[in-house]
């Protein structure tokens, strides 16, 4: 193995050369007032407003990394306690349950993860849900006639829907319907179900929003995706033939997918990362994630968009979430092993 | 000094096998199992035709621009390197709605009884992206040497009656096969490294594998990754081989370089350019901005939606920033490399090159996150964490690649004989370096220093993780509008950063290229 010393003077050698030639460092904090530092796994125009009012509100001031979730949660996990992140929001459930997992994440306090509903933050209380999505069945409303579309998420492994429904198998949101599904009915029946959408020859893409634009032009008939994307393409052109299918609230088709927050165990600053957590929280602030981006706010008593079913009808409650980050490495195989990938 | 910087460039290797340690990653199991070998055969067969097509593709429009009396060659020069700065991502997304089923040239087609175009999906269509996206790689490099060769041989071959395809077959394609060979290389390593038009068309690689293991189950990512290393320094091995047994030609400046005149096949040429540049430029420049368009003149009233050009000024100054230093940077470091490697013929120059060149083949995830790992917790460089100085050193593991072909190509052109000269006529050796060998390898560098300056003004991953706090680029802004469906604005800020691309290769690389 190499000797990492020789490695490290390399570096700075090579470092002092670079910043030579950059030249233009900004070393001019001004201590005094808190800095608290987030990654985020949720996109800058959803969340910059909310922090820039919990900065003008508080005066403390955040710092905000963006990202792509799996991405952050393996740059939290590389600089391990050295982390500058005060807090995590992750799209996705999945990520943050593997940081819970390796004893990243402080657990938190009992009152803010009294705010949302049983199903919706971590059992052992080391993230909260802030918003949630659900799963839907997008279509082509050029190309399918509504008495086609399924009833349920085990019917679309049917022959009748043969390469006429996306997926996006290395997506997180998958990857986390696949889990749940597990939890309900148990690794054979999922890799049975995902086994029907490989023999249909499901067509892959990598991401919602690629579905969406791909059902949208007719490339293919339907998609599983998460409920706000067609939302975003009506609103960018409202003549688009892409058409949200709800399944029935007891479905489990209907998943609702977790945005979550959680404090890293190595914050300096726990109670204000706490602070921060508890505004976007806040009945006003949830209220504003339904009117704006269409999402589910998960805090007990905000109204959901319009438009959507209500999540008081969804059987969400079955779905314990803590399970969805620590056995995905098992819903990894089951998709590989079932050749959905195609 | 070639030591130190071939350790620089093996530190991501480093990290990548010392992660496969300490996960205890089984390689074996990972690579001789059906679901690695299957996506690493797709990988190396989509690689190898998208080489064959870009140098075809590369090679003939670097000929007709710089060589040929094309009309309206000056512009299709500054064109022609241009694709390279889309992300794959942005390229392809533009591509499937032009070409895709139910996309715009469909639409288009169909009043004239076309209402199915071949489908784009799969192999075809991710060979077709990154062909049209990769050329430059190719382009670039030919071009530049093709300005410089002397035209005293061509001249004596059309003068003996030649026709122009023999002039170029049998005295041009020899002299620049060390270009060719460079940049097919690069096409090869982008090609099997490339996530964003794989996944988007849906041809499941060795990538694709690598992704959706990521997260959780990080053993296999690793072992991928160890795999994707290891094909690129077998490739750049054989390169090597294939390299020691070509001539060396050497080149000398030129004042002008001939124009072959293309007689009858001037129409047929011309529109087979414009053809190729309007299916990698101009139609998805278009599509972006009739995305744009679409957007501004939306009546929708919706938050998140706003287009603001003025919000993508601070990104495309840090983005041009980024782009400049890197080049610069990656340029200076891989010069000696390049140098020893073509001068001395060394092993460790050997292994160095190859470890440059291999970087090229990594996931920029992978990349960044080495770069935390050895400098987080290690004292004096942990200041530099998220800084732009480490995030440059983080393109610089990436691209150096790109600079490194180009430099060896351009050491190669100034000959050592020209040096010995000046060595009996009393010259230092720094004063032969600057007044005789560095102007003859000024047009190889500078193309070198423009691949890694575009590649870099595009680069997402390693920059999401390793920017300094609201240090936002272009890509980043792409990306970031991309995510929340803010599609017009994220149109507009691929419009930007293709103008600014071409700006600054005209400005920087070009217009310095001599006879260009």
């Amino acid at each position: 193995m190499l000797s990492t010393k020789r490695l490290l003077s390399i570096f700075v050698v090579f470092v002092l050369v670079v910043s030579a030639c950059g030249g233009d460092e900004t070393s001019d904090e001004g201590a005094a007032s808190t800095t608290i530092t987030v990654y985020s796994g949720r996109s800058e125009d959803l969340i910059r407003p909310i922090l820039d009012a919990f900065t003008a509100e508080t005066g403390i001031e955040v710092e905000a990394r963006f990202g792509d979730s799996a991405e952050l949660a393996l740059l939290i996990q590389t600089e391990g306690d050295s982390s500058p992140a005060d807090i995590f929001i992750s799209q996705s459930p999945g990520a943050l349950g593997l940081l819970a997992g390796e004893g990243r994440l402080a657990t938190l306090d009992k009152g803010l993860t009294s705010m949302v509903g049983d199903g919706f933050s971590a059992s052992d209380g080391t993230w909260i849900g802030i918003t949630g999505r659900i799963r839907v069945v997008v279509y082509n409303a050029d190309l399918v006639d509504v008495a086609d579309l399924p009833d349920s998420i085990l019917d679309v492994t049917d022959p009748a829907y043969a390469g006429r429904i996306a997926v996006a198998p290395s997506n997180g949101s998958f990857q986390d319907f696949v889990t749940a599904m597990r939890n309900e009915l148990g690794d054979d029946a999922t890799l049975a179900w995902l086994e029907g959408m490989a023999r249909n020859g499901s067509p892959n893409y990598p991401k919602n929003s690629a579905i969406v634009e791909a059902v949208g032009r007719g490339e293919v008939e339907m998609g599983l995706v998460n409920h706000y994307y067609n939302l975003r393409a009506l609103e960018a052109d409202p003549s688009v033939a892409s058409v949200n299918h709800f399944l029935p609230a007891d479905d489990l088709g209907a998943l609702v997918i977790v945005t979550g927050g959680a404090v890293l165990r190595s914050s300096d600053t726990p109670a204000v990362a706490h602070q921060l957590l508890e505004w976007m929280l806040s009945e006003a602030t949830q209220a504003s994630f339904a009117a704006e981006t269409q999402e589910y706010p998960l805090r007990n008593g905000v109204a959901g968009p319009d438009g959507v079913p209500s999540l008081d009808g969804l059987a969400v409650d079955t779905i314990d979430y803590s399970l969805l980050g620590n056995g995905l490495t098992g819903t990894i195989e089951l998709i590989r092993a079932s050749g959905i990938e195609q | 000094m070639v030591v130190a910087i071939g350790l620089l460039f093996l530190s991501p290797f480093a990290y990548v096998l010392w992660r496969n340690v300490d996960l205890g990653a089984d390689l074996g199991e990972i690579i001789w199992d059906a679901d690695t070998l299957h996506p690493l055969r797709r990988s190396l067969s989509l690689a190898s035709t998208v080489a064959l097509s870009s140098v075809v593709v590369g090679t003939g429009l670097a000929w007709l621009t710089i060589r040929t009396d094309l009309p309206g060659r000056r512009i299709w020069r500054v064109l022609a390197p241009l694709p390279l700065v889309f992300p794959s991502f942005v390229g392809a997304t533009a591509l499937l709605a032009g070409f895709a089923t139910g996309g715009l040239i469909e639409e288009l087609l169909s009043p004239f009884g076309i209402d199915a175009l071949p489908s784009v999906r799969g192999y075809r269509g991710a060979w077709l992206v990154l062909t049209l996206f990769t050329y430059p790689y190719v382009y670039l490099p030919v071009a530049a040497r093709l300005s410089s060769l002397p035209p005293s041989l061509e001249e004596s071959a059309r003068i003996l009656g030649r026709s122009p395809w023999s002039v170029f077959r049998t005295v041009v394609l020899p002299q620049t096969s060390p270009a060719i060979w460079a940049g097919a290389l690069l096409v090869f390593l982008y090609a099997i490294s490339d996530f964003g038009a794989v996944a988007l068309l849906g041809y499941d690689t060795l990538t694709e594998q690598i992704y959706a293991d990521r997260l959780f189950n990080q053993p296999r990512a690793m072992g991928l990754s160890l795999v994707l290393g290891g094909v690129a320094l077998v490739v750049v091995m054989m390169e090597r081989s294939l390299d020691r047994r070509r001539q060396q030609i050497e080149v000398t400046r030129v004042r002008e370089s001939l124009l072959v005149g293309l007689g009858r096949w001037k129409p047929v040429a011309w529109l087979a350019v414009a053809a190729f540049l309007g299916a990698a430029l101009i139609g998805p420049l278009a599509v972006l901005g009739f995305w744009t368009w679409r957007g501004l003149t939306a009546d929708v009233e919706t938050i998140g939606l706003s287009t603001d050009l003025g919000s993508l000024v601070g990104p495309a100054v840090n983005s041009a920033q980024a782009g400049l230093l890197t080049a610069a940077v990656a340029v200076v470091v891989v010069l000696p490399v390049a140098w020893a490697t073509a001068r001395h013929r060394s092993r460790v120059a050997g292994a160095a090159n190859a470890m440059v060149v291999a970087g090229f083949a990594l996931p920029g995830v992978v990349i960044a996150l080495s770069l935390v790992f050895w400098v987080i917790d290690t004292p004096l460089l942990s200041t530099w964490y998220q800084t732009l100085p480490l995030l440059i050193v983080a393109y610089v593991l990436h691209f150096g690649a790109q600079a490194t072909r180009a430099a060896r190509v351009a050491v190669d052109a100034a000959p050592r004989r020209m040096s010995d000269v000046a060595a009996t006529l009393g010259a230092s050796r720094t004063r032969r370096f600057v007044s005789v060998e560095l102007p003859l390898m000024t047009p190889g560098l500078l193309a070198g220093a423009g691949l890694v300056m575009l590649s870099t003004m595009k680069e997402l991953p390693a920059t999401l993780l390793l920017a300094p706090i609201g240090f936002d680029t272009l890509a980043t802004e792409i990306w970031n509008a991309g995510d929340s469906g803010a599609l017009a604005q994220s149109s507009l800020a691929s419009l930007v950063l293709v103008a600014l691309s071409a700006v600054l290769t005209w400005a920087v690389v070009l217009r310095r290229i001599e006879n260009y």
